[in-house]
C-alpha cells in the first residue's frame, strides 16, 4: 500500500498544526489496513484493492490548484449553478434564488463529518481532503430552479487521487433539486468523497447523478444522512460511463413518516463495474423506503446491488420496498445482488425483488412481427426497462433532459 | 386459562435415560481419534483420514460472520465419544437391547418393534453414537440396497466408502465439517445400486442423550444411475441445562438420472423459556447433482435447537440437474436460527428451487440466508427463489440475505421476499368460526407453511403440522 500511495503532505494546506498531525494519524490509519478487498463483507463483490492495484501503478495526491477551465453549461433548463474544478470549489451561481436564502460555500473544516472508523476509506479521505462545499437552504424557502453541480475533471489528474467532503443541509419545509453533473476529459483517477446530509422537519431533496461522457475515472461516494419528520429524500443514480464507481447510501428516517428513495438507472458498457450499496434504517414508525435499481449489462461489465433495509422494533407501520433488476445481453456481463431485510418490528410490509436475465424473447418476437428490426426493437425494450424510474419526475424539462441522456447510452450500446 | 396451561406445557421430549455411557477420554487430541478409530475397528487408511482432517483443524478457525453468537465452545471439555455400556458387545437381536432404550425409542414413538411392519419404516436409530438395530434389513438385502451404519460401511463397502467420503464435504471444508471429518462417531450409510427403487422410506432417528458428549455423526447416500430413494432424519435431545453441540456431516450423491429426497424433521431441546440450555446445531449437508437429470430434494422442518446453522446445498455438476429446497424454520423464546441453501449451477439446463418460509415468536432471531450462483458455463439455467417471514410480537427478528449471482445472460433469476405479521382479518374470521386465538393461529401458520409440509412424506407430514403449532404455543397472548 505504501508503495502504491505516493503522498506529499507538504502540498495539504491545513488550518492549524494539529489539523495537520490529523491528517498524518489518519493517514498511517488507512495504511495500516489498506484499500478494502473482497474479505470485507462490503466489498465482497467489488474488490477495490484488486481492481486499483490492476489499474494504478502509482498514485499521488492532487497539489495543482491552478484553474482555469470554462465549463459549458447545460442550456435544456434554467438553473442555478456550482463549479467545482478536479473537487475544488471554484465559483458558484444562484441568481434565480431570492437572497440569504441559499447559503453555499466551500467546506474547509472536516470537523463534525461522519465518523465512520471501520470504513477505511474515511481515514484517506480525512488525511487527504480537499474539502468540498457546503449548501444550506433556509426555513421555509423552496428553491425556484435546480441547482446543477458542474464536477469537471481535467486532464492533470492523471494517476492522481481527490478527496472531497460536502454537506447539505436543509432547513424546516425547504425545498432543493440538486444535480451532479461529471464531466472528464481523458485521465485516470481515482476520487473518494464523503457527504452529509441533514433534513429538518418536512423539507424535501431531490438529487440526481449524471455522467456526460465516458470517463476513466473510480469513484467512490459515500453519502450518510439524517431525516426528521415528513422529510421526503430522493436520489436518482444515472452515473455509467465510469471506469469503475461505488456508491454507498445510508439513511437513517430518524422520526415519523420520513420517505426515502432510491431509483437507479444504469446501462454499462465494456470494463465498467458499478455497485450500489445501499442501508435505510427505519428508526420510527410510519416511515416509507422505496429503492429500485435497474441495470442493463453489456460486454464485460459488472453490476452489483447491496441494499439493506433496518427496521427497529418501535418502527411499526413501516414500509420498505427494494427491487433490483437486471438484464444481461453478454456473457461475460455479471450481475450480483444482495437485497437484505433485517427486520424487528411485526406490524410491517417489507418485501424485495431480484431478477435478472436476458431480454424477453417473447417481446421481441412481437415487436418483430409489428415490423420492427431486431436492433431496433432491442433498443425499444432496454429503453422502456429503464425509462421506468422516471415515471415520478414532474419536471418536465428535466425529464426530457435525462431522458434524451438514456437515450444517447443506449444508442451507443 | 387455556393459554396458561399452554405456556407451563413441558418439552416433551425431556426425559433422559439412566443407562451407563462408555466414553472416551475427554477433549480432543489425536488420542481420542485413535480411540474412536480402534473402538470402530476401523482400517488404517479410515484412521489416517481422520488424522489428516485433525491435522487440518489445527489452522482452520471458527467462523463467526453468522448471525446468532454464542459463548465460546470448550473443545477440551467435550466427550467425543459415548456409546450405552451394554452395546458394548452388539446385540444378536433387539431382545438383548437394554430395556430402557427400547423405552426411550417408545416414548418417542419411534416404529422399531412391532410397528415396524405396519409403517413400513426401515430405522437405522443412532442412540448417541451407536447404531442401535437396522430394521428391515433383509427386504432392502434383495434388491442390492445397503442400509447399514457408516461404520460397518467402512469394513464391509470399504470400496463405496473411499471413493465417495469427502468427495462433497472436503476434509479442509470448513471449522465445524472438518471437526467432524476427524471424530465423527456413526451414522447412516445408504447406496442404491443403479436402476432401483428403494420401496420404502429409509429413516434415521438421531438422539443426544449423554450430556457433555457432541453428537458427531456422518451420512453418506449414494443413488446410482437411474435410482430413487427417500430419506428421513428426525431429531430429538433430553433436555439439559448446559449447551450441547451437534456438528453432522451429511453427503448425498446423485449420478445419472438418480434422484435423492431428504426430509428432516428437527426438534432437538431448544432450550428453556429463558434462553438456557438447548442444542447447537451446527451442521453441514450438502449434495451434488453429479450426474445428468439428476435431482436433489431438501426439505426440512427445524422447530427445535437453541442456534440452528446450517445451509443444506445441491451442487448442480451434471446437465439439466434440478436441486430443490424446501424449509420451515420456526423460532420461540430465545432460539435463533440461521438457515438457508445454496444452489451452485455449473450444468447446462440446470433448475433450482427455493421456498423457504420463516416464522419468529418471543424474542427470537431468524435469518434466511442463501446463494444462488449461476456460473459462466451453465447457459438456459432457472432459478426461482421466494422466502416469506412471518413475525409475532416486536421482540423478534426476521432477517433475509440472499446472495444472488449470475454470470450469463442466457439464465434467469428471480428471487422475492416478503415479511409481514398475521393478517388480523384471517384471525378475526377464525375467531367468529369459533376457534380460539391459540388454534386461530396454529391454523394460519399451518397454512403459511403449507407449500413446504406438502414435500413431507405421509408420516412425517402428520408429525411435523403438529410440531408446527407445538412449537409456537404461548407466543401469544
Amino acid at each position: 500500500m505504501e508503495q502504491l500511495f505516493n503522498i506529499d503532505f507538504k502540498n495539504i494546506s491545513s488550518s492549524s498544526k494539529k489539523e495537520a498531525l490529523e491528517r498524518r494519524k489518519n493517514f498511517e490509519l488507512f495504511l495500516k489496513t489498506g484499500l478494502p478487498n473482497k474479505k470485507d463483507e462490503n466489498w465482497k463483490f467489488s474488490d477495490l484493492n484488486s481492481i486499483i492495484s490492476k489499474n494504478f501503478k502509482e498514485i499521488t495526491n492532487y497539489d495543482d490548484l491552478r484553474i482555469d477551465e470554462e465549463i459549458e453549461l447545460i442550456n435544456d433548463f434554467d438553473h442555478n449553478h456550482i463549479i467545482l474544478i478536479n473537487g475544488v470549489f471554484k465559483s458558484c451561481d444562484i441568481s434565480f434564488e431570492e437572497k440569504e436564502k441559499v447559503k453555499i460555500d466551500s467546506l474547509k473544516s472536516l470537523e463534525g463529518l461522519s465518523n465512520q472508523s471501520s470504513n477505511n476509506l474515511q481515514n484517506l479521505n480525512q488525511a487527504l481532503s480537499l474539502g468540498g462545499f457546503n449548501l444550506e437552504v433556509q426555513k421555509d424557502y423552496k428553491c425556484k430552479k435546480p441547482i446543477i453541480i458542474y464536477n469537471y475533471f481535467n486532464s492533470n489528474l492523471e494517476n492522481k487521487i481527490i478527496n472531497n467532503s460536502n454537506q447539505i443541509k436543509l432547513n424546516q419545509n425547504s425545498e432543493l433539486i440538486l444535480i451532479e453533473y461529471n464531466i472528464s476529459e481523458k485521465c485516470k483517477f481515482l476520487k473518494n468523497t464523503f457527504e452529509k446530509i441533514y433534513m429538518n422537519k418536512g423539507s424535501e431533496l431531490k438529487t440526481f447523478v449524471i455522467q456526460k461522457t465516458k470517463s476513466n475515472g473510480y469513484f467512490y461516494k459515500n453519502i450518510s444522512g439524517s431525516q426528521d419528520y415528513n422529510s421526503t429524500y430522493q436520489k436518482f443514480i444515472l452515473s455509467s460511463g465510469l471506469k469503475f464507481n461505488k456508491l454507498e447510501i445510508n439513511m437513517d428516517l430518524e422520526k415519523e413518516n420520513a420517505s426515502c428513495y432510491i431509483l437507479s438507472g444504469l446501462s454499462l458498457g465494456k470494463e465498467e463495474h458499478q455497485e450500489i450499496k445501499t442501508r435505510i434504517n427505519h428508526m420510527a414508525p410510519n416511515c416509507k423506503s422505496y429503492q429500485k435499481i435497474k441495470n442493463v449489462l453489456e460486454n464485460d461489465s459488472k453490476g452489483v446491488y447491496q441494499g439493506k433495509i433496518f427496521v427497529k422494533d418501535n418502527a411499526q407501520k413501516t414500509d420498505a420496498y427494494q427491487l433490483s433488476k437486471a438484464l444481461i445481453l453478454d456473457d461475460k456481463a455479471e450481475f450480483n445482488a444482495k437485497p437484505e431485510l433485517e427486520i424487528y418490528a411485526d406490524d410491517v410490509k417489507c418485501s424485495h425483488g431480484s431478477t435478472s436475465g436476458s431480454i424477453d424473447e417473447d417481446a421481441i418476437h412481437y415487436l418483430m412481427t409489428r415490423g420492427i428490426e431486431l436492433p431496433m426493437a432491442k433498443k425499444l425494450l432496454i429503453n422502456g426497462f429503464i425509462n421506468e424510474i422516471f415515471e415520478n419526475i414532474p419536471e418536465e424539462k428535466l425529464k426530457k433532459f435525462l431522458e434524451k441522456n438514456i437515450i444517447e447510452q443506449v444508442n451507443a450500446i | 386459562m387455556k393459554s396458561e396451561e399452554l405456556k407451563n406445557r413441558e418439552y416433551k421430549y425431556g426425559f433422559t435415560t439412566d443407562i451407563e455411557n462408555f466414553k472416551a477420554p475427554k477433549g480432543l487430541s489425536e488420542e481420542t481419534i485413535r480411540f474412536i478409530s480402534k473402538i470402530k475397528k476401523e482400517p488404517q487408511w479410515m484412521l489416517d483420514w481422520r488424522l489428516k482432517a485433525f491435522n487440518r483443524l489445527k489452522v482452520l478457525k471458527e467462523p463467526n460472520w453468522q448471525k446468532p453468537k454464542y459463548p465460546k465452545i470448550n473443545y477440551q471439555d467435550l466427550y467425543y465419544y459415548s456409546a450405552p455400556k451394554s452395546m458394548k458387545d452388539k446385540p444378536q437381536s433387539l431382545d438383548e437391547v437394554d430395556p430402557k432404550l427400547i423405552e426411550t425409542y417408545n416414548k418417542l414413538g419411534i416404529p422399531l418393534n412391532e410397528q415396524k411392519r405396519l409403517s413400513g419404516v426401515a430405522v437405522d436409530a443412532v442412540f448417541d453414537s451407536v447404531s442401535v438395530a437396522t430394521t428391515f434389513k433383509g427386504e432392502l438385502d434383495k434388491k442390492g440396497i445397503i442400509f447399514c451404519p457408516i461404520s460397518e460401511a467402512i469394513q464391509k463397502h470399504p470400496d463405496l466408502v473411499k471413493k465417495y467420503l469427502g468427495s462433497v464435504i472436503p476434509i479442509s471444508d470448513h471449522f465445524f465439517a472438518t471437526l467432524n471429518s476427524a471424530v465423527f462417531t456413526d451414522g447412516s450409510f445408504v447406496y442404491i445400486p443403479p436402476n432401483t427403487r428403494c420401496p420404502m422410506e429409509l429413516s434415521t432417528y438421531f438422539r443426544i442423550n449423554a450430556s457433555e458428549t457432541g453428537q458427531f455423526e456422518r451420512t453418506l447416500i449414494i443413488a446410482d444411475k437411474g435410482s430413487y430413494v427417500s430419506y428421513l432424519e428426525g431429531c430429538t435431545a433430553p433436555m439439559r441445562d448446559e449447551n450441547q453441540l451437534h456438528a453432522a456431516n451429511v453427503e448425498l450423491i446423485a449420478l445419472d438420472d438418480a434422484e435423492i429426497k431428504y426430509s428432516t424433521v428437527q426438534n432437538w431441546y431448544p432450550g428453556d423459556k429463558e434462553g438456557v440450555g438447548g442444542i447447537y446445531n451446527f451442521v453441514t449437508k450438502r449434495g451434488a447433482c453429479r450426474g445428468k437429470n439428476s435431482k436433489i430434494s431438501w426439505t426440512q422442518v427445524e422447530t427445535g435447537s437453541a442456534i440452528t446453522w446450517k445451509y443444506p446445498s445441491c451442487i448442480l455438476q451434471g446437465d439439466n440437474s434440478v436441486g430443490e429446497f424446501y424449509s420451515i424454520a420456526i423460532t420461540n423464546n430465545y432460539q435463533k436460527a440461521d438457515t438457508g441453501t445454496k444452489m451452485i449451477h455449473l450444468g447446462k439446463n440446470t433448475k433450482s428451487k427455493i421456498i423457504s418460509k420463516g416464522i419468529s415468536a418471543g424474542q427470537a432471531d431468524n435469518t434466511y440466508r442463501g446463494l444462488v450462483d449461476i456460473g459462466v458455463k451453465a447457459k438456459n439455467s432457472r432459478n426461482y427463489t421466494q422466502c416469506d417471514s412471518l413475525l409475532m410480537g416486536n421482540k423478534c427478528g426476521a432477517h433475509t440475505v440472499p446472495y444472488i449471482k449470475n454470470k450469463n445472460s442466457s439464465s434467469t433469476v428471480e428471487h422475492e421476499a416478503t415479511t409481514s405479521k398475521i393478517n388480523e382479518d384471517q384471525l378475526f374470521y377464525c375467531n367468529q368460526r369459533g376457534l380460539n386465538q391459540e388454534e386461530a393461529v396454529s391454523l394460519i401458520v399451518n397454512g403459511f407453511c403449507k407449500e413446504v409440509l406438502q414435500q413431507l412424506p405421509m408420516e412425517f407430514a402428520v408429525e411435523a403440522q403438529k410440531l408446527v403449532s407445538i412449537s409456537l404455543e404461548g407466543s401469544v397472548g
